[in-house]
């Protein structure tokens, strides 16, 4: 079984339409893992029927018991995030605002304070429309994505992957290079990096290139938009060359990026004949 | 010398986990004892943030002289790591104890961590 997952350290450079067409092309050999779960738009297009869902539980908010609470004032001295609301002589939690640290219950002599763990969130195992499953989550409003649900998300891709006799799992990681993408790093046998020539784009790939070399990950990278400007594609192209990161493919600037998106549709679908060498050639390049 | 691995097992024929913070077991191989222990890291499942740093917190505490796991430690895991002067061995993900064992003793495992 064979983990790839595709990462862009800057987002909007086109990484989830390229692993929808690749779910696309691939439908039979894969298991689709959407890990990028704070802006989860995979489902846009590959709409999934889920059949099995599963509550998802993470963090803690603080609880303060008012039968046991002597109104010390304690918790409200000492948390950081003023969470704790006083009122008159009493004292609450409020709820968005904490952090679950859990500094007050530590504090708290009356051992009025619970921390309770928080249900954030829904993880799915789905029929995704093109014949592939997808595992995926969904978050509550105001829950993040963490290390944890990424991981949560790829065993079971790699469950299911088993039980289905798929060779392949493709991860859509998330932007950046924070707990959640070194998640979806941890245990991949290769990365696909998709950037695009601003200078952003260029600074991204170059961080997240070494996050992924730290973790000895092969990869490879596709220049979306690359036409829009030669100059910082020539610079991508010198910095692929001097890491040894692979090539995978150039794409020109191509409003079928947000036409697919806006229809519901992967590039594919849109246009095969236009986009079949370039997802196919991707494929043939990582697998 | 006490090595530890991160794997996905408890015996020699456990798989070695490439992930180094959310590895399921750490099992600690005394040299001199030749005594091979396990220590459960479950629990890391429920962690949301920071696995990295908390397994390395459980290593530390190990005191191993060598480190076999796959990826190799994030950064803030490595921090923690060179207080003890820890020689971090990767690439050994996918392999049984006993073969990442063999490839430690015969130098084929990569240096692990930013400074290899």
């Amino acid at each position: 079984m064979k983990e790839i997952v595709v990462i862009s350290g800057k987002g909007g450079t086109g990484k989830t339409s390229l692993s929808a067409s690749l779910s696309y092309v691939a439908a039979n050999e894969v298991v689709m893992a959407d890990c990028d779960v704070d802006a989860a738009d995979l489902h846009l297009i590959l709409k999934p029927e889920n059949q099995y869902s599963e509550d998802f539980y993470s963090g803690f908010k603080a609880e303060i018991n008012p039968e046991y609470c002597q109104s010390c004032g304690a918790c409200f001295s000492v948390c950081r995030f003023e969470a704790i609301l006083r009122k008159d002589d009493r004292y609450e939690v409020k709820y968005l605002d904490c952090e679950g640290c859990g500094y007050c219950q530590h504090v708290c002599l009356a051992e009025a304070i619970n921390l309770r763990e928080q249900k954030v969130g829904l993880c799915h195992i789905a029929d995704a429309r093109f014949g592939c499953k997808l595992v995926h989550a969904e978050l509550g409003i105001g829950a993040d994505n963490s290390g944890k649900l990424v991981a949560k998300v790829k065993r079971d891709a790699n469950r299911v992957a088993k039980e289905n006799s798929k060779d392949y799992i493709l991860v859509d990681g998330s932007p950046g290079i924070g707990c959640p993408v070194i998640s979806s790093l941890s245990g991949a046998a290769y990365a696909v990096l998709v950037t695009e020539p601003s200078l952003s784009g260029l600074e991204d790939l170059k961080r997240v290139w070494e996050l992924s070399a730290r973790f000895r990950i092969a990869c490879g990278c596709v220049i979306n938009k690359a036409d829009v400007n030669p100059e910082i594609t020539a610079m991508i192209k010198d910095i692929l060359v001097e890491k040894d990161i692979e090539l995978l493919s150039e794409i020109p600037y191509d409003e079928d990026f947000p036409r697919a998106i806006t229809k519901g549709l992967c590039l594919m679908e849109l246009d095969q004949a236009k986009w079949e060498p370039y997802i196919k050639q991707i494929w043939e390049k990582i697998r | 010398m006490k090595i530890a691995f991160t794997a996905s097992g408890t015996d020699w024929d456990a798989i070695i986990d490439p992930r180094f913070g959310r590895t399921d077991y750490i099992l600690l191989y005394d040299e001199e004892k030749d005594e091979l222990v396990s220590v459960d890291n479950r629990q890391i499942m429920q962690v949301a943030h920071g696995a990295g740093p908390q397994t390395a917190q459980k290593i530390f505490e190990l005191m191993p002289q060598v480190l076999i796991t796959g990826n190799g430690p994030g950064g803030n895991a490595e921090a923690i790591l060179r207080q003890i002067h820890l020689q971090i061995y990767a690439g050994a993900g996918g392999m049984t104890l006993r073969e990442a064992y063999n490839a430690y003793k015969n130098n084929q495992l990569p240096m692990g961590g930013k400074n290899a």
